[in-house]
């Protein structure tokens, strides 16, 4: 059992009653985890449910050497138990890309609550389709966009959402390696490794190795919006 | 033209629907009340992306297409709706605008639910919420695996997936695709060429046999997607 006042910064319970939001307190437990840990893996029976307090995740499909990065949930988000309503296998796996923090609640406890409590079970239909929607701008994105356009569209989706200003830019933690850069644009390290070098050279991010700086934001978004021919 | 509307949805219906099989009769009587019918022919546009989302539809037979488009014209095949399947956007929350394009196949008869009915439904009895749940999370399964297919995927891996998907077994047991190439490549994510060129390969394999408009697929399991099938199965190009 957790403090019911942890939940305002879950985003699937922040909204919900006392009573719901104690409901889920009782049941959920606090567990930390080190960077590199598979939370649940793709074809799995349905995970927990794991509330994020701190940290980051990576969501991925994997079919023979390639792999597909689908969302980089953060502290607030919910993954898990994405199949559960269905009965069916996780659809994805997912890895801490740092250290995590996490509510879980597991699936028979999170059953037995979906059952119960209607508001839980309306905030859990909408955590799927906010993540529905996500994957169909990802489809978007993989389908008509280039990987030019691809990796600007990741870089300003970060600097909006995690990115401090700095001096000549907005800094923000590299997070992913080359390859899972590649991973999320859908193409190989080669290509991530040269289309960075030409953002470099074009004045529009510096990065370190801990690091990316995004010197001009408005050149990238516009880079990120162009759609292939 | 006009979709043919045909008001009375009955509970017989409704039963055909998978994601209805756990509702109690009465409230599978309640749904049937304000549902309503729908006729769509080959090729007829059901709704298109960008369009306010008004209802969410169930496929009570033929099949629907469900298609992404960008701005230069290009399509892109999301997923192939048959009977007892359900699509649109929830009518619950913010996603107030189709994501998508959906376009019939053949003749298609659909069960329809207004938006706004949903959302009086669920606030009297959450047993909707729960059906919804069960279909969005599915859905949510079959777009991870696209954006994979997208992401991951060779482009002959993409093209054997949609013979696969699109195969009809109307007239053999193996299967036949009415798809010209170019229909092909846009739901495969390429050019007509690259279809074309590699249609020809899996023939001269022995995997499928092409005449015109007409692919019949010789060898289902040559044409598995790389997740599903063993190394050694896999077609040398």
């Amino acid at each position: 059992m957790v403090s019911g006042a942890i939940l305002s910064d879950i985003k699937l319970a922040a909204e919900l009653s006392p009573r719901t939001q104690r409901a889920i307190a009782e049941k959920a437990v606090q567990v930390d985890y080190m960077p590199g840990i598979e939370l649940y893996q793709q074809g799995d029976p349905p995970s927990p449910l794991h509330m994020l307090l701190t940290g980051r995740v990576k969501l991925y499909r994997q079919s023979r050497d390639r792999c597909q990065i689908l969302a980089l949930p953060a502290n607030g988000d919910s993954i898990g138990a994405e199949s559960l309503p269905t009965g069916g296998t996780s659809p994805y796996a997912a890895t801490t890309l740092t250290q995590v923090r996490a509510l879980v609640i597991s699936t028979v406890d999170l059953q037995v609550l979906l059952d119960e409590l209607p508001d839980f079970q309306e905030a859990f239909l909408r955590l799927i389709t906010e993540r529905l929607k996500q994957f169909v701008t990802l489809v978007h994105d993989l389908a008509f966009r280039d990987v030019t356009s691809r990796l600007a569209m990741v870089l300003v989706a970060r600097a909006e959402v995690e990115g401090r200003p700095q001096d000549g830019g907005v800094l923000f933690d590299r997070l992913l390696s080359q390859q899972e850069y590649a991973d999320v644009v859908g193409t190989a390290r080669e290509v991530v490794y040269r289309t960075f070098k030409r953002f470099e050279d074009d004045g529009l991010v510096s990065m370190t190795r801990r690091h990316i700086l995004i010197r001009d934001l408005d050149t990238l978004r516009s880079i990120g919006q162009q759609e292939s021919r | 033209m006009h979709p043919h509307t045909i008001p009375r949805v009955t509970i017989q219906d409704l039963r055909r629907i998978p994601a209805f099989e756990t509702l109690p009769e009465d409230y599978l009587s309640t749904l049937a009340a304000v549902m309503v019918t729908r006729r769509y022919a080959p090729g007829q546009i059901i709704f298109l992306e960008g369009e306010q989302s008004q209802s969410l539809w169930f496929v009570l037979d033929g099949r629907v297409k469900i298609i992404k488009q960008s701005e230069s014209g290009r399509v892109q095949g999301l997923c192939m709706m048959d009977r007892g399947k359900c699509f649109g956007s929830c009518p619950l929350f913010s996603m107030s605008h189709n994501p998508a394009t959906a376009e019939a196949l053949d003749n298609v008869t659909l069960c329809v639910i207004p938006a706004d009915t949903v959302a009086s439904l669920t606030k009297r009895d959450p047993k909707l919420v729960r059906v919804l749940t069960h279909i969005y999370s599915q859905r949510l399964q079959h777009l991870a695996r696209v954006s994979e297919v997208l992401g991951a995927w060779t482009v002959g891996d993409r093209i054997n997936d949609c013979l696969l998907t699109y195969a009809s077994h109307a007239d053999g047991a193996e299967g036949c695709v009415a798809l010209t190439h170019e229909r092909l490549a846009a739901l495969a994510g390429t050019v007509r060429e690259v279809v074309t060129r590699h249609l020809k390969r899996l023939e001269h394999h022995g995997v499928i046999r092409s005449e015109s408009g007409r692919i019949t697929i010789l060898n289902r399991d040559a044409l598995r997607p790389p997740c599903s099938r063993n190394e050694s199965q896999l077609i040398s190009m």
